[in-house]
């Protein structure tokens, strides 16, 4: 949030349980889209919101933890990805930061940002693990389509990787926007380490 | 409380063994094919895997979360075998497509790689109940913080998903449309999520003051509760865990 | 003196108005006192500003000093405080940790935190599961204990930190009636082992059973601080316990001339 340094490493009680609250918000968050049938992950809104709310740090850590967590429990290959969630919770904590929490157009682009992280991120992960492939069904067809054409490896995974992720990141930030403009300024407050209480 | 974990107990040696020492053996037998991309070794670490989740009796849990990614593994057949660029050998033709032999080892050579991830993830993970791992890892010098962090997640989740099912309940008795074209659908997603979103946060803040007034930002050393097993025998098997890794250095250096 | 409030005001960061403002007052050691007020009267603050979440916690503008034992909250951390003063809120569920897995363990959790050796824990944890009376619940899931249950659970976290003074914050306005009268048996031990208890509640009958004095809360400010039968004799504002209704209707006043607040008191004079 604007107003805070963004790197202090120094957190509160109330930014370190705002951690497993917005894991939480990835999984119910993921949980939901499923039930309404959306054609998106939206998987990441927690990390978003924490990035939004207490900084990039917190953010990443919460990205950090969601996927170790993931790959103790459910999944054990999210935990490679966490290096992935990672770099979205500090992209959109210093986003925040510069402000881009002001309007619908600089949220948009804020999506747009994370997506293109979040693909960078993701495309060495691919290739080492997978020969390039991401795991989804459609960002695999787009893989296969370009391999076919004997264009680069490195190209085709990353474009595979960046049609799966634009959209649903885009939405992501967004819906964590729309949530973050509602919540009461009391929790803005709560979360800004650099409050004092001073005398009157 | 249901608590989401594919954790199985049991009281053999495995379950039995420092969560560290498991958390040590998965990092260095998943980088092993990495370091060393030899066919051979990476069924090595493959079989140790399997033996160890035979003797922990936790073998026909693993065959479950095989069977969930028999479908990527396929596609990675697929793709590699059609396009993988090193190709110059057919080997089987179906109709218009033709695999080659290249691509085919080289997704053979993935999916080996991903199969030895998945049965080493579960020797930690079936044979480790997640507390004791964490607490392993806050009395090694992890921030009981941090600690508190990853513990509590795990009980979180669930009751955050008894919330959704009522918050959803809620919101449909007062007439939002979860069903129908994808619009409708949508326009739903917000309406669910927020109410959640801000509910937890007071949550939050409330949890946040009761942990504070229990000492929960105490600076001085902190004490445990359970004591810890003993787990000398530990020290003997990293050491041979360790001793791997570095023979599969020393081996990449010289092959 | 065990606790010692001068001139207290208080504004949360990004509120406008004090949510506090010149409250001087004093509790003897062993006292049990009563706090009652509208919603948004400040009692809460209060609570918060007597443990130290106030100004530790949440931030503001701060006047006055409040001291519990001698020390001055705003030089104690509140890591130091919760052993001379504890409290319970609200809510059963939030003040769940989240990070323990059975009753037993999650007592031991501020333990662990001041860094008690393992066998003082044991014998504190012991002795608080039996005191509230859920000591046959040790091994069970916190999280699914009842309303009342995980309260005397909280309850038992707070009391074995061994605090002398002991704040309770509406600590049974979220549970049904059953679990409002095992927290109450919670309460009364705590008055007869002596502590000192300031007890934040809306259910007029239990105030007045309890309290040797009743603070008044009124727009941040201190209304009144006097005994119950005096309180709820001289402000007709207040919701008075039905006894004293029923006593004033019947005009039937006590030798001293106020309207008892208690059953005890009640009974004589009707018979007579």
């Amino acid at each position: 949030m604007k107003g805070t340094n963004p790197f202090a490493f120094k957190f509160n009680t109330m930014a370190l349980v705002l951690i497993p609250v917005a894991v939480g918000i990835n999984y119910v968050g993921k949980l939901f889209a499923s039930v309404l049938k959306l054609p998106l992950w939206l998987d990441s809104v927690g990390t978003i919101l924490a990035a939004m709310l207490a900084g990039p740090w917190i953010g990443a850590i919460t990205g950090l933890i969601n996927n170790i967590i993931y790959g103790l429990t459910i999944d054990p290959g999210s935990a490679f990805y966490a290096i992935t969630s990672v770099a979205i919770g500090l992209t959109a904590g210093i986003l925040a930061y510069m402000g881009w929490t002001k309007n619908w157009t600089l949220a948009f682009l804020m999506g747009l940002v994370v997506a293109l992280v979040a693909a960078i991120v993701s495309t060495p992960i691919n290739i080492l693990l997978w020969g390039g492939q991401t795991g989804n069904i459609w960002g695999d067809l787009v893989f296969a389509a370009i391999i076919a054409r004997d264009l680069p490896l490195l190209l085709a995974s990353f474009t595979g990787e960046l049609v799966v992720d634009l959209i649903d990141k885009v939405a992501t930030v967004l819906v964590s926007y729309i949530i973050y403009r509602s919540l009461p300024k009391r929790f803005l407050i709560a979360f800004n380490n650099e409050n004092k209480t001073e005398k009157f | 409380m249901k608590v989401y974990t594919l954790y199985v107990p049991g009281k053999t040696y495995i379950h039995k063994m420092n969560p560290l020492t498991k958390l040590l053996y998965l990092a260095v037998a998943i980088a092993i094919p990495f370091i060393a991309p030899d066919p051979a070794i990476t069924m090595a670490c493959f079989l140790i895997g399997i033996f160890i989740l035979g003797w922990a009796k936790v073998l026909h849990r693993v065959i479950y979360l095989l069977a969930m990614s028999i479908l990527f593994i396929s596609t990675i057949f697929i793709i590699q075998g059609l396009y993988y660029p090193g190709n110059t050998t057919p080997y089987l033709i179906l109709g218009k497509l033709t695999f080659y032999k290249e691509g085919l080892i080289h997704a053979m050579v993935i999916s080996f790689r991903l199969v030895n991830i998945m049965i080493s993830a579960s020797v930690l993970v079936l044979t480790t109940r997640p507390s004791d791992l964490i607490s392993s890892a806050v009395r090694r010098g992890i921030s009981p913080r941090l600690g508190y962090v990853m513990s509590s997640v795990l009980q979180i989740i669930p009751q955050m998903a008894t919330t959704a099912d009522t918050i959803m309940d809620a919101q449909k008795s007062r007439g939002l449309e979860t069903e129908g074209n994808l619009k409708t659908r949508l326009k739903a997603y917000i309406p669910l999520l927020g109410p959640l979103v801000l509910g937890s946060l007071v949550s939050a803040q409330e949890r946040a003051m009761a942990l504070e007034v229990r000492a929960f930002n105490a600076t001085g050393k902190r004490t445990f509760l359970q004591n810890e097993e003993d787990y000398t025998v530990s020290k003997a098997i990293n050491a041979i865990i360790i001793l791997a890794l570095i023979l599969t250095i020393i081996w990449r250096i010289y092959s | 003196m065990k606790i010692k409030v001068d001139n207290l005001g208080f504004r949360y960061t990004g509120g406008k108005e004090r949510a506090l403002e010149g409250i001087t007052f004093t509790v003897n050691q062993g006292e049990f006192i009563g706090i009652m007020g509208k919603n948004k009267s400040g009692k809460s603050t209060l609570a918060s500003a007597l443990v130290g979440l106030i100004p530790h916690f949440f931030k503001g503008a701060m006047r006055g000093n409040v001291y519990i034992d001698g020390l001055d909250t705003q030089e104690t951390p509140i890591a130091e405080l919760c052993q001379k003063v504890g409290i319970v809120f609200q809510n059963p569920f939030n003040q769940i940790s989240g990070a323990k897995l059975t009753v037993y363990e999650e007592v031991s959790f501020g333990l662990e935190n001041i860094g008690l050796p393992r066998n003082q824990m044991i014998e504190r944890i012991e002795e608080v599961l039996e005191l509230f009376g859920i000591a046959h619940l040790k091994d069970r899931n916190p999280f699914s204990l009842s309303g009342g249950q995980m309260q005397r659970l909280a309850l038992a976290c707070i009391m074995a930190l061994r605090p002398e003074i002991v704040v309770l914050d509406e600590p049974t306005s979220q549970l049904d009636p059953l679990g409002v009268e095992e927290v109450y048996k919670s309460i009364a031990k705590l008055k007869e082992k002596g502590l000192t208890v300031l007890l934040i509640e809306h259910k007029t009958e239990y105030l007045a059973e309890y309290s040797d004095k009743i603070l008044l809360l009124e727009n941040g400010k201190l209304k009144n601080y006097d005994t119950p039968e005096r309180i709820f004799g001289t402000n007709p504002g207040i919701q008075a316990p039905v006894y004293t209704q029923v006593c004033q209707a019947l005009n039937k006043p006590k030798e001293n001339g106020l309207y008892p607040v208690t059953l005890k008191d009640t009974i004589p004079l009707l018979k007579g």
